[in-house]
Formats: C-alpha cells, sequence, structure tokens
C-alpha cells in the first residue's frame, strides 16, 4: 500500500538559520504516527511544509500520492490541520467560526459538531474572546474532527487541555483511526504520544535522530529495576550482567537500571531467593532524553 | 464551490463590520459637522477678502480659492485634504488588518490550511475591503446630500459624484500599495506607514510643488494631481482621471497575489 504521506529530504532554512535539515518520514494508512521533539526541534516548521504554509527550501513532499508543491488544494481537501499556535478571530462565536470554515470545506455536519462539542463540553455560543485557550484548543479539535479527512496532521493538540479532555481527545483519535484516517501527531507530551502511536519519529535540531515503533523505543528505553532478596544480593553475578547498570545494593535491597532484554537477569534471579521484585514500565520519555541528550539508549 | 468564493468575501466583512461602521459614523459625523456651518460663511467677504491677500499659489496649494463659494468652502474644508486622506486611512487600515495583521498574529492558519488558494483567500480579503470602502462611500455621500438640502448648500451632484468617487478611488490606490505590500511583506506597521505616508507625499508633492515653477510640472507624477488637478467640484471630471487610480490598483493587486504565492505564511 502506498504511503499516505511521503517526505524526502526536506530542509527548510530562513535566511541563515537551518529549522529543518534534511527529513525523510514515510507514514502508512491508519497509522498514529507521533511526531516527538523539544521546542525548537523543527517540528512546527515541518508541519507547516506539510500543510503548504512554508515553501521547503528542498525536498519533496508526497500527501496521497500528489505533489505538496502542486496539488495543495486538492491535499488540503483530504486533510485535517491543527496548529500548535493558535490564534482565532475574536469577535466570532465558536459556531461562527466553526461554520465559517465548514463553508470553505464546502459543508460540514451541524449535528456532528453539536455531538463533538458536547464531548469535549464546549460552549459554541460564546465568542472566541470570551474563552480560556484550553476551550479554543477544542474549536480547534471540533473543526479537525469534523472534517472527517483521510489525514489529521495535529500539532501539540491537547496543550492546554484539562486532563479529563486529554482522555477524550485519545478516545476521538482511536475513532478517527478506526473509521480509516492517518493521524500526524506532534508533540512534545510523551505520554500522549506513547498511548496512541504506532511509530515514531523523534526530532532535534532540525533532523530525525530516531525512529520506529513504539515496540522498538520501549525496548531501547531503560527499566528501573528493584529487587528484595531473602538473603545478601549476589553482587558480582548482577554486576557481570550485560545492560545492568548503575547497581545499589543497600542491606538485602538492590536497585539497578535495565537497558536491553530482561532474560539475564530473570535467569540470575531464579537461581536465588527473591522476597520481592519490582520493574518500572520503560519509559519512552527517558528514551526519549536519552536520544535528545546525545546517548544511545 | 460558489459557497466557498462568497464566504471568503462574506467572513472578513462580518470580521470588519465595526470598523466599517466607525469608519462611516466618522466620515458622517466629519461632513455633517462641517456642513452645518455653512450658513455663518454664506455671503460672507470677510474670510474671502482675508484669503484673498494669499499668494494665488499658496491658495491653490491648500485648496483655498473661492472658499465663499460652495464648492470653494467644501473643498478647503473637506475635500481638497481631509477626506481623501480620511479614505486612505480607511483603506488602508481595512485591507492592512484583514491581510498584514491577521497573518502576522496567525489568524490566517486555519483558513490557508483549507481546501483554497492563498491567493483567493487575499483576494477574498482585498474585495472585502473594497466593499467596506464602498460603504463608507455611501454613507458620506448620503450625510453630504442630506446636509446640504438642510443647510442650503447648492452643489451640483454631477460634481459632487465624482469628487466623492475620487477621493474614494485615491483610497483604493492607496489600498492596493498596502495590499501588495502585505501580500510581499506582512508586517502591519510596514503596510500601514506605507500607504498612509506615500498618501501624504502624493499630497505635498502637488502642494509644494506648485510653489516653483521647474517643479510645478512634475506634481503631475503625483496621483494626488491625476485626482484633483481637475478641481472636481467645479469641472467635469475626465474619465481618465478613474483610469489613473483604477488600473494601477488593478496591477497592484495581481502584483500582491503573485507575491503571496510564492512566499512562506509568517507564523503567529
Amino acid at each position: 500500500m502506498d504511503p499516505v504521506l511521503q517526505v524526502e529530504g526536506l530542509v527548510k532554512h530562513y535566511g541563515a538559520v537551518e529549522a529543518v535539515r534534511g527529513i525523510d518520514l514515510s507514514i502508512e494508512p491508519k497509522e498514529i504516527y507521533g511526531f516527538l521533539g523539544p521546542n525548537g526541534a523543527g517540528k512546527s516548521t515541518t508541519i507547516r511544509c506539510l500543510v503548504g504554509l512554508l515553501r521547503p527550501t528542498a525536498g519533496t513532499i508526497r500527501v496521497f500520492g500528489l505533489d505538496a508543491a502542486k496539488d495543495g488544494v486538492a491535499i488540503r481537501r483530504r486533510i485535517a490541520y491543527l496548529p500548535g499556535e493558535l490564534r482565532l478571530p475574536e469577535r466570532l462565536t465558536a459556531a461562527q467560526f466553526v461554520s465559517s470554515i465548514g463553508r470553505l470545506r464546502g459543508g460540514e455536519g451541524a449535528a456532528r459538531c453539536q455531538e463533538l462539542a458536547g464531548r469535549l463540553q464546549l460552549d459554541l455560543d460564546r465568542p472566541m474572546r470570551e474563552l480560556s485557550s484550553g476551550n479554543r484548543r477544542k474549536v480547534a479539535l471540533v473543526l479537525a474532527f469534523l472534517a472527517n479527512a483521510e489525514l489529521m496532521i495535529l500539532d501539540e493538540p491537547t496543550s492546554g487541555l484539562d486532563p479529563l479532555m486529554q482522555r477524550e481527545f485519545i478516545v476521538l483519535l482511536r475513532e478517527a483511526r478506526d473509521a480509516g484516517a492517518t493521524v500526524f501527531l506532534s508533540s512534545h507530551v510523551l505520554s500522549e504520544v506513547q498511548r496512541v502511536a504506532d511509530r515514531v519519529a523523534v526530532l532535534g535540531e532540525g533532523a530525525v535522530v530516531a525512529s520506529g515503533t513504539m515496540a522498538d523505543f520501549r525496548g531501547r528505553a531503560r527499566s528501573h529495576v528493584e529487587v528484595f532478596f531473602a538473603d545478601a544480593p549476589p553482587t558480582a553475578e548482577l554486576a557481570a550482567l550485560p545492560g545492568l547498570v548503575d547497581p545499589q545494593v543497600t542491606g538485602q535491597h538492590f536497585t539497578a537500571t535495565l537497558s536491553g532484554p530482561i532474560g539475564p537477569l530473570l535467569s540470575l534471579l531464579a537461581q536465588h531467593r527473591v522476597a520481592s521484585m519490582l520493574v518500572e514500565e520503560p519509559d519512552l520519555e527517558e528514551a526519549f532524553l536519552d536520544i535528545y541528550g546525545g546517548g544511545k539508549p | 464551490m460558489n459557497s466557498q468564493r462568497f464566504e471568503l468575501v462574506t467572513g472578513p466583512l462580518r470580521s470588519m463590520r465595526r470598523a466599517i461602521a466607525w469608519w462611516s459614523a466618522g466620515m458622517a459625523a466629519l461632513v455633517a459637522g462641517t456642513v452645518i456651518f455653512w450658513p455663518i460663511f454664506k455671503g460672507s467677504t470677510g474670510i474671502t477678502d482675508a484669503l484673498n491677500h494669499l499668494p494665488p499659489t499658496v491658495l491653490t496649494a491648500f485648496g483655498l480659492q473661492d472658499f465663499g463659494s460652495p464648492a470653494g468652502y467644501l473643498r478647503a474644508n473637506l475635500y481638497e485634504i481631509v477626506v481623501p486622506i480620511l479614505f486612505v486611512a480607511t483603506a488602508v487600515t481595512l485591507v492592512g488588518g484583514q491581510t498584514a495583521s491577521d497573518e502576522a498574529a496567525g489568524r490566517l492558519e486555519l483558513y490557508l490550511a483549507q481546501p483554497v488558494r492563498r491567493e483567493a483567500v487575499y483576494l477574498g480579503r482585498a474585495i472585502a475591503a473594497l466593499i467596506g470602502l464602498a460603504v463608507v462611500t455611501l454613507a458620506l455621500l448620503v450625510v453630504q446630500i442630506v446636509m446640504d438640502a438642510v443647510v442650503d448648500l447648492p452643489i451640483d451632484l454631477g460634481f459632487l459624484l465624482p469628487t466623492v468617487l475620487l477621493c474614494a478611488f485615491v483610497g483604493v490606490f492607496y489600498g492596493s500599495i498596502a495590499f501588495a505590500v502585505a501580500c510581499a511583506r506582512p508586517r502591519p506597521s510596514v503596510v500601514m506607514a506605507v500607504g498612509i505616508e506615500l498618501a501624504v507625499l502624493s499630497y505635498l508633492i502637488v502642494a509644494m510643488f506648485s510653489f516653483s515653477t521647474v517643479l510645478q510640472p512634475w506634481s503631475q507624477l503625483s496621483p494626488w494631481s491625476w485626482a484633483f488637478a481637475g478641481d472636481p467640484l467645479q469641472t467635469a471630471t475626465d474619465l481618465w482621471r478613474y483610469g489613473a487610480l483604477v488600473v494601477p490598483s488593478i496591477a497592484l493587486v495581481l502584483i500582491g497575489l503573485r507575491a503571496v504565492a510564492h512566499r512562506d505564511i509568517a507564523a503567529g
């Protein structure tokens, strides 16, 4: 199956500033693709190139097989975009604004709009100037999900939302994917990406510094290991285990950080009397910080 | 698709409606507040005599000739400087607000991410600003006609209408400059400054160059001269004067649309 979005050698310069330095991406249909990176890594610049708001300095972007440089209108008919920096017309009510954008898209369903507003607890009749940043974000989310787009490009979609609404957003996102949408989800909220993304690319200083499936990232991520031995810990054997770093022994209590497979550790522990054991779920955030920090996870 | 085009114009008009209302009210108040004093000056020879002591070049430069006549009174107080400058300010602020200001603030981001060409979005906003200017023009004209009747200021509609239209067209001309600048470089302060300052400069060229026989012929290069050198309140206006303002305006809009199609959209 052809990729929904294919980016090759994307470069974007602002004068002497190299905001994006040769990005390659390929996103498959019905995939939720996480796009991670710290502020200033080039995420929003990349996204604004994808949507046609910026002209790439070099590289090609193909969406649904169409050339983004030539077929912008046809592409935008099939995508929904939620910008990271959200500025909405102050004097319009949310309903007026949603209707206005709907008319530009050729009409959207009023019933679906009401349903989305209800689920996101958004009052559509209030002027935008009276809305909090979270509620403005909800307006943009209504627009994004209302479009029934084949590709959703979402830049920091939950910024300003309370945890309840963040959870509702995840539900909506999964529903959209189940309905056939592909999602390009840019965020620096790692827990959010961790929960929904099938694959992830990590951006640092304008380039992809790591990419892979979530399983890949979890495998590369470090886990905290904590073991209470019934007897004295086998300190020398533990220290010799591959992937086990920073071992600490306090009486019968052993802690360490594990990177890589857990099998050798379990084999060793099976030979000893263990009172209890705790292995924390590998955390994408740590993997991300390792990658961005220049270390190898 | 027609509803899409309609929305590209009516959407900006909705957000401009207060500004249009305020500009209309301001223009109407200015005209009413000026015309209402006509009975005091009507037939009064004192000011006319005093002005006649000024050199003819000064009178012409500031539109003060025949101050005691209806046409002279309206020219000196409204249509020589004030109304054209206000039309320029109206046009430049309306078009600048809908283009450069909205883009620089990031308010165009969601519109430009829809299945529309960015040229269409910008053209829609230019047309909306033009409609706004037309409403302001109409408000001024209606109040002028009504007030003329109220205070018995006899001015031929055949001269008044071209004068008001030329003022509006001057606004369109400098609004088009502002539009082209906004399309090329969406900096609101630059757009406003270029539009309004060029208009003031073109007036000063006409006014100041008239003091010098060497410079005076060059004043014809000024759009102010194209519009008002024929004294439209007293003389039939040549059609070329409208064309001289409208044709470059259309060209400026087209140049602007080409520029906006080939540049990055500013982030908010």
